[in-house]
């Protein structure tokens, strides 16, 4: 194929409860859509953004859950080789907060010990039906050294600089991990994927 | 989280969460049916299934407890007029017989002469610290879960052992250095800490039982892993209950590359192919490359096994006259001696004596055209085991909208008592659920209903987590198939695959090595002779330079291939999936998945590629948000379908491309090689 014209290629991972909006993060951020209707990502698999970032193009591959967390049944194989999470819950709902422990398990039994977490609130432009406060999510998210950030993907509130702050630290990191050159864990992606294009004829 | 009712319509239910049933489930979703995809159990792939060490030893201990089947609810309430009940099997357990567990090990670090200077314990606790403070902080909710996870986790553990106590006979525990209690060095929270101690505690009245003949082993240049290590890092372990390669010409790789779901998974090559002759490791050269570069073949050898491998390509008039006759009279009358004759029967045809060579030059052609397509060997294993497919194929199914739902059941099978047809499920909740099919894995129907082999088959299984190589090599991350001939008349031909920690399977120092035959007896019987002889345990005759098994199991398992799809007492509109079978590919499981597909949708393409992502190009980038956005998506939806269609097309003309260029290569180098030949 032809030389890829990207920089770094990263591989964002959302996941939380059913209805907290995690679709509609994607689809306001890599189509500036608000989706009204669930349903409509039938047959898409992740969307592609590219950013720049201090004139280095960033490959966003985003993964959506495909509605398998509706009856608490994600494949591992959905974590495997992530680099980034995106744990999402909706600051109306209590009930999607209290459900973050068990997200967290789950992070912890398949996600890459090196994959880079931040923890979303949702909905903000919903304030005045607020059940979690801002404060108390922030405790949670540094007990779990995670990062927090506040959403609304209605309103396109920060948004964008999630995904942005998310590609900086995942560039900050990979150029670390080069820096440090500690190839102990076998970073994600390092097994071939299959297809036409890898084939090599030998025999 | 509040259990949300399924919906109650679909066009295919499926229950058991296996390959065939994944596979099934795709290739319905992606041509637009409602699916419905259940296993009771709490993980995904059934007997396919890989496992975290911890999540292992949950595994064994289930299989240890009687499971009593359950006894059904009475669902004849639920019945209308003209229908009548089929309950499905309540328990599965039958898939697992002779589980026995060895850990050759210390159950705690051990501790060195050189003692490991004391600051790094001093760190790790301080590093405690700041953990339990950071605990702390966290909501009591959360730490309360934790807890009592951990808890489980510990009664799980004690139960564990005490079975292991209570079954001298069958399950033994050595430890080849007492306890060393103190040194609790590894373990950095304090809950995890206090598991251990009660962990060892357990241990201790071990101490009354005949102490294992070793004495403890010479220090050693390396560390041994202790038993805590494996538990400790337990996560980072995926072991796989069945073991298998995939051909890299195979069906399987085929269909993952052709529906596209290859993208949610990564594989690695298969990098040596390993047979075991006269109490010897020895590697089988292969390929072209291998065999010129092998030291251990002479040059006529050399010649007379390329002669070989390019003659038997080709159906000859001799082939056709050998054919019903063994394969192994067939390879002496080539005169190829008894190097070439050990390598090509049971290394690359992985035949037996008794194999007929049509079936030998069938797995021996296919050996050769799978060479090469992505390394040195035919073969390719899954980054992070098996159990990583038919979850792959649960994904691709999910993205088509098929709807998922573990530790759920179905009950029973409503039946139109006038078309004989199954109209509708009733799950363990009672909830009646309309389908057009219903695809089951075989362990949920009833003997009674099951039409099975007799006598029934079944596979020994071995499963070693080892601390090196059976072959030292340049590189300690090697993944080998290995093959072991009977090693004595009448024991059966093993197949062994050993993985290395870059798999994704095994913690680093160690290796993750998986035996399976065909059971003639229990599992024990049939692979503990081999595991004493290619392994360091307890039981082998003398010490040697060969690996040491730090643990393993041992258990038997249905063999799948003994289930037909059909011909069971089922409705017309039931199609039952089979389980593992002991080949080492995937062929027959995948060629039942199309067939079930095909009874169901005789008309429609078996699993299509799937759009590319970066080709479906969305036309709203610009739009801006106002209240007439949902027309317009709709719109825009069906515009993207249509883009669809054609980036397929696209795409597909694209990758024909791509193949005759690789054709050319193709040729190119055989052209390169046969100059190399003639040199």
């Amino acid at each position: 194929m032809s030389m890829e014209d990207y920089d770094y290629l990263f591989k964002i991972v959302l996941i939380g409860n059913a209805g907290v909006g995690k679709t509609c993060l994607v689809r306001r951020f890599t189509q500036g859509l608000f989706p009204p209707g669930q349903g409509a990502t039938i047959g898409v698999d992740f969307m592609i953004k590219t950013v720049e970032i201090k004139g280095e193009k960033v490959k966003l591959q985003i993964w959506d859950t495909a509605g398998q967390e509706r009856f608490r049944s994600i494949t591992q194989s959905y974590y495997r080789s992530a680099n980034a999470l995106i744990l999402t819950y909706d600051i109306t709902c209590e009930d999607s907060f209290r459900c973050l422990p068990e997200w967290l398990r789950e992070i912890e039994q398949y996600a890459n010990n090196q994959v880079v977490t931040i923890l979303v609130g949702n909905k903000i432009d919903l304030a005045e039906k607020r059940e979690v406060l801002r404060q108390r999510a922030e405790d949670f998210a540094d007990a779990q050294s995670m990062l927090y950030l506040e959403t609304s993907a209605k309103e396109s509130d920060n948004v964008e600089k999630l995904f942005l702050d998310l590609a900086c630290e995942l560039i900050r990191e990979a150029k670390q991990n080069k820096l440090d050159n500690n190839d102990t864990a076998p970073m994600p992606g390092e097994g071939k994927t299959i297809s036409y294009l890898s084939c090599c004829s030998l025999n | 989280m509040a259990a949300e009712d399924l919906p109650s319509e679909f066009d295919v239910v499926i229950l058991g969460t296996g390959l065939a049933e994944s596979v099934v489930a795709a290739a319905c979703s992606r041509v637009g049916q409602r699916v419905l995809h259940l296993d009771r159990r709490s993980h995904y792939a059934a007997a396919w299934a890989s496992f975290t060490f911890n999540g292992l030893l949950s595994w064994i201990q289930q299989h240890h407890e009687e499971s009593l089947p359950e006894a059904a609810p009475d669902w004849s309430s639920l019945l209308q007029e003209g229908e009548e009940l089929i309950y499905l099997s309540g328990s599965d357990s039958g898939f697992i017989a002779n589980l026995q567990v060895f850990c050759y090990t210390s159950e705690e670090d051990e501790e060195e002469e050189a003692a490991p200077p004391a600051d790094t314990t001093e760190e790790e606790k301080s590093d405690n610290k700041t953990d339990e403070e950071e605990v702390e902080k966290q909501e009591e909710k959360l730490e309360e879960e934790e807890q009592e996870e951990k808890l489980e986790e510990e009664e799980k553990q004690e139960k564990l052992e005490e079975e292991q106590k209570e079954e001298p006979d069958e399950v033994r525990r050595r430890t080849s250095n007492p306890v060393a209690l103190k040194l609790i060095e590894s373990l950095n929270a304090s809950h995890l800490v206090q598991s251990q101690t009660d962990h060892t505690q357990g241990a201790e009245p071990e101490e009354d039982q005949p102490h294992p003949s070793v004495t403890p082993s010479q220090p050693e240049p390396r560390k041994k892993i202790s038993y805590a290590q494996l538990v400790k890092e337990g996560r980072r372990f995926n072991i796989d209950l069945v073991s298998k390669l995939l051909y890299s010409r195979g069906s399987l790789v085929d269909l993952l590359i052709q529906s596209n779901v290859s993208r949610y998974a990564e594989f690695k090559n298969v990098t040596r192919i390993l047979t075991y002759r006269h109490g010897n490791v020895e590697q089988v050269p292969c390929s072209r490359a291998d065999v010129f570069a092998s030291r251990q073949l002479s040059v006529v050898e050399k010649r007379k096994l390329m002669r070989f491998l390019t003659s038997c390509m080709e159906d000859t008039e001799e082939h056709q006259a050998y054919k019903e006759r063994p394969y192994l009279e067939f390879l002496r009358d080539q005169n190829l001696g008894e190097n070439l004759q050990h390598f090509l029967l049971h290394s690359i045809a992985m035949a037996t004596e008794d194999t007929p060579t049509e079936a030998g030059l069938a797995s021996t052609r296919h050996f050769l055209r799978c060479l090469g397509r992505y390394g040195n060997t035919p073969f390719l294993f899954p980054l992070y085991g098996l159990g990583e497919i038919p979850q792959c194929f649960c994904r691709m199914c999910a993205v088509f909208g098929g709807i998922y739902c573990l530790r759920h059941s179905v009950s029973c099978l409503l039946l139109d008592s006038h078309t004989n047809r199954c109209k509708a499920v009733i799950d363990s909740r009672g909830q009646r659920i309309s389908c057009s099919h219903f695809v089951v894995e075989d362990g949920f129907v009833g003997a009674d209903r099951k039409k099975v082999a007799t006598p029934t088959r079944l596979l020994s299984r071995a499963v070693l987590i080892t601390d090196s190589s059976v072959l030292l090599s340049d590189s300690d991350q090697q993944v080998s198939i290995v093959t072991v001939p009977p090693i004595e008349a009448g024991s059966p031909a093993v197949k062994m695959v050993e993985l290395c920690p870059s798999t994704m399977t095994c913690i680093p120092g160690t290796y993750l090595v998986h035996l399976t035959c065909q059971a003639s007896g229990s599992a024990h019987q049939d692979l503990s002779p081999v595991v004493t002889k290619m392994f360091n345990t307890p039981d082998s005759p003398e010490q040697g330079e060969r690996p040491s098994v730090l643990w393993c199991l041992y258990f038997n398992m249905a063999d799948g291939s003994g289930v037909e799809v059909e011909g069971h007492d089922l409705p017309s509109n039931v199609y039952v999936c089979s389980g593992p079978d002991g080949d080492l590919g995937h062929e027959r499981t995948i060629k039942q998945a199309e067939f079930i597909f095909h009874k169901i949708l005789p008309d429609e393409e078996f699993c299509p590629p799937a759009p590319n992502p970066e080709d479906i190009i969305y036309d709203g980038e610009s739009s801006t948000a106002t209240g007439e956005e949902e027309k317009q998506e709709q719109e825009e939806e069906q515009e993207e379908k249509q883009d669809e269609g054609k980036q397929e097309e696209k795409q597909e003309e694209e990758e024909q491309q791509e193949e005759e260029q690789d054709v050319e290569t193709h040729e190119e180098e055989q052209k390169e090689e046969k100059q190399e030949a003639s040199e």
